[in-house]
């Protein structure tokens, strides 16, 4: 498969918004720019399998990323009617590289570091909430 | 074969009941040789995902909660695991085989069962009541918490008083702070969860920080697991826990156990000859063995049958203000068991807990949406990361023989048979889940949620494996009696959740850690008068 392709099939399926901040386009993300899961060929890899029926939907892997975005959506939504299981599991590969870049989670308004070690501050607990609680009866059998 | 030494005490399984079990009994009877044989290993808290920048993917692949998922990932796995045919379950199940079983990446939301969960026959005519009372367990109930070490607060008007030690509670957050108002509003009950995680700073357990990704492992050991709370103790007294080693058989002779045989950690083949043998292998691994034992007419009745998991639908309201999102452990918010205890007039038999918890990862809510690709799906993650509220419905499962645990034609890489889970999810809990999604909806309606998304089943919830081995008085309709030993096979017992007659509607880990001390306490009066 052919990078250009692969970034086609990247784009359609992570376009970006115009949000602020904006959400970028999958390879801008950098999500097709380490392409070795996606060009994976292990006879029978879901995703493999979605890729190419893509490609020939689109009449080759050229005309699809000729297409406009009307059409390269066209296809993939034929490909997603056709084999859920395979497009899910392509759909699950570009997700997992985009919604860790660092553009991504900052533009959605999270923090690039890991959970540890600095964990996330909340509010102490107002216990005061839980007073007509604290005042019904026994309610166990 | 090499025929080792014989022991007193075999103990199959190092996951909450097997390292429960070792703990008291090693306690109480400190004379006893005992074994623990563990097909994993000791975690590796360093290698916890939570400190890496690939966190969220780590979920879904070498971490993820389900064993096929793990086993799927090319790569060296921390958990030991076994396939698990499920196609024939709506419901994946979960766990985590090493040192501290499933509670390696379990939420530590520990509720007890109700004091009604344990009559259910003879309050409403359902399900098969325990050969014990609430109050007959309370005592395990308390020493459990204690080697816990539980965050909470004491006075829920849905349970007895509770009288162990609690920390300040997990703090409930926006999210927990939010759902309370509209559990108010609408006059129902609600209370913070009992959580089995550090809120202060204790010896080598931090407090938690709320960084969130629970089911991953807590790096800081601010969660409890079995691994750090039962076996520093177990091993201090003298228990000797052999892990990488595989239980391939219960040896049987005459209707007596004799001990066990086992894969170690090199591939060779042993025998622990023991006085008595214990197994604890989870609702799933225990059920196996046990089959695979052959072990008689009279535990085969009702072996592997009334597996019972707890469905679970999730309502998820949408708000415009900004909410906690992934932040918080991630199933301890608050609860609401305004609709726990069974009433005439319901639809349904038996009930629900409706539990608050917090959010996914960016990345899990993205895999979530659907559509989960083009401009949508970017419009829709951005409406509900950070603003949305779970609200998870558990349903109670009734004990049902067709529910069931089976081997399969097939021997797995580690020596033992294939093995397929056989579940349905019966009308009762269908109209549960449905009674709860409403409910669900109602409440998240009344604090302005301008948009509820509703899950009616959540597939890969199979967090719960009970009842695969029950406790019972009536052989025909059990594997044990009330002190866990086999009807079969007196000196062969089962300690863990394969036990659970009935499920409640609420986690199993509290009672699971409660009944395992329970029975070694029993076995030690027994054994040493
Ligand atoms: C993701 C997740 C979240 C959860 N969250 C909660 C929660 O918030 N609250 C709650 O109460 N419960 C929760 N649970 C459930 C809880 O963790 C389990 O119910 C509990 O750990 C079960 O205890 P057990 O002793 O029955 O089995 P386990 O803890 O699963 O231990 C079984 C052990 O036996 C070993 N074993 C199996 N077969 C063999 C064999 N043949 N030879 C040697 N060893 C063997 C396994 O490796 C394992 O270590 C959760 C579970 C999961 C997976
Ligand atoms: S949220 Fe708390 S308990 Fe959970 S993993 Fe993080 S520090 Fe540990």
């Amino acid at each position: 498969m052919t990078p250009a392709f692969l970034s086609a099939v990247v784009d359609t399926l992570l376009p970006g918004d115009q949000g602020v901040p904006p959400l970028p386009t999958g390879t801008a993300a950098g999500v097709a720019a380490r392409p070795e899961p996606l060009l994976s060929h292990r006879d029978g890899a879901e995703h493999d399998v979605a890729l190419r029926a893509i490609a020939r939907a689109a009449g080759g892997e050229d005309s699809f990323v000729r297409a406009d975005a009307a059409g390269r959506i066209a296809c993939v939504r034929l490909v997603e009617a056709e084999m859920r299981e395979p497009f899910r599991a392509l759909v699950a590969l570009v997700l997992q590289d985009y919604y860790e870049a660092e553009s991504v989670l900052v533009a959605m308004g999270w923090r690039v570091e890991p959970p540890q070690p600095a964990g996330h501050p909340l509010p102490a607990f107002d216990e005061a909430l839980l007073e007509p609680v604290k005042r019904r009866d026994r309610m166990w059998r | 074969m090499a025929r080792l030494d014989p022991v007193d005490v075999v103990v199959v399984g190092a996951g909450l009941g097997g390292s429960a079990f070792c703990a008291r009994l090693s306690e109480r009877a400190p004379q006893l040789r005992i074994v623990c044989l563990e097909r994993g290993d000791w975690v590796d808290r360093s290698a916890m995902p939570a400190y890496r920048r690939d966190w969220q993917s780590a979920a879904l692949g070498a971490w993820a909660t389900s064993p096929n998922a793990r086993l799927s990932v090319d790569a060296r796995l921390p958990s030991a695991d076994y396939p698990i045919d499920d196609s024939a379950s709506p419901i994946k199940p979960l766990m985590w085989n090493g040192v501290g079983g499933s509670t390696i990446n379990w939420a530590a939301h520990v509720p007890r069962l109700h004091p009604s969960d344990f009559r259910t026959k003879a309050l409403g005519g359902v399900g098969d009541d325990w050969p014990f009372s609430y109050f007959d367990l309370e005592p395990y109930y308390d020493l459990n918490d204690t080697a816990m070490g539980i965050a909470g607060l004491a006075g829920d008007p849905a349970y007895p008083p509770k009288r162990s030690p609690r920390m300040p509670p997990v703090p409930i957050g926006r999210m927990g702070e939010k759902a309370a108002r509209g559990f108010n509003a609408l006059g129902w009950h609600w209370w913070p969860a009992d959580a089995a995680i550090s809120t202060v700073d204790r010896e080598d357990r931090r407090a938690c920080n709320n960084a969130g990704p629970c089911l991953m492992g807590c790096p800081i050991q601010a969660k409890a697991s079995a691994d750090i709370v039962y076996w520093p103790a177990a091993i201090k007294n003298g228990v000797k826990l052999r892990t990488r080693c595989v239980a391939q058989q219960v040896i049987v002779q005459g209707g007596r156990a004799i001990g066990v045989t086992y894969r170690d950690a090199t591939g060779a083949t042993q025998e622990q000859p023991a006085a008595f043998t214990v197994v604890a292998g989870n609702g799933i691994g225990t059920a196996r063995l046990l089959l695979a034992s052959n072990v008689g007419r009279g535990v085969d009745g009702a072996l592997g049958r009334y597996l019972m998991f707890h469905p679970i639908a999730y309502a998820r309201g949408m708000f415009k203000e900004e909410l906690d999102g992934p932040r918080g452990p991630i199933g301890n918010c608050i609860y609401s068991h305004e609709f726990y205890e069974h009433q005439s007039g319901r639809p349904f038999i038996r009930g629900l807990q409706l539990q608050v918890t917090r959010e996914n990862s960016l990345l899990a809510q993205a895999a979530r949406l659907e559509p989960a690709w083009g401009a949508a799906a970017h419009r829709l993650l951005r409406e509900e990361f950070r603003h949305s509220l779970p609200v998870m419905v558990v349903a109670e499962d009734l004990p049902e023989a067709g529910n069931r645990v089976v081997l399969t034609e097939g021997v797995a890489a580690d020596g033992l048979p294939d093995v397929r889970v056989e579940y349905t999810v019966s009308e009762n809990s269908r109209r549960i889940l449905d009674f709860g999604l409403d409910r669900a909806e109602e409440m998240l309606r009344a604090i302005g949620a301008h948009r509820v998304v509703r899950v009616p089943l959540a597939p890969v919830t199979g967090w719960h494996l009970l009842g695969t081995a029950r406790m019972g008085d009536d052989p025909a309709r059990s594997v044990t009696n009330a002190r866990g030993r086999c009807h079969a096979v007196p000196n062969l017992l089962v300690a863990d959740g394969s036990l659970f007659p009935t499920a409640g509607a609420v986690n199993p880990g509290a009672t699971i850690g409660a009944l395992a001390l329970k029975i070694a306490d029993d076995l030690a009066r027994e054994v040493i008068g």
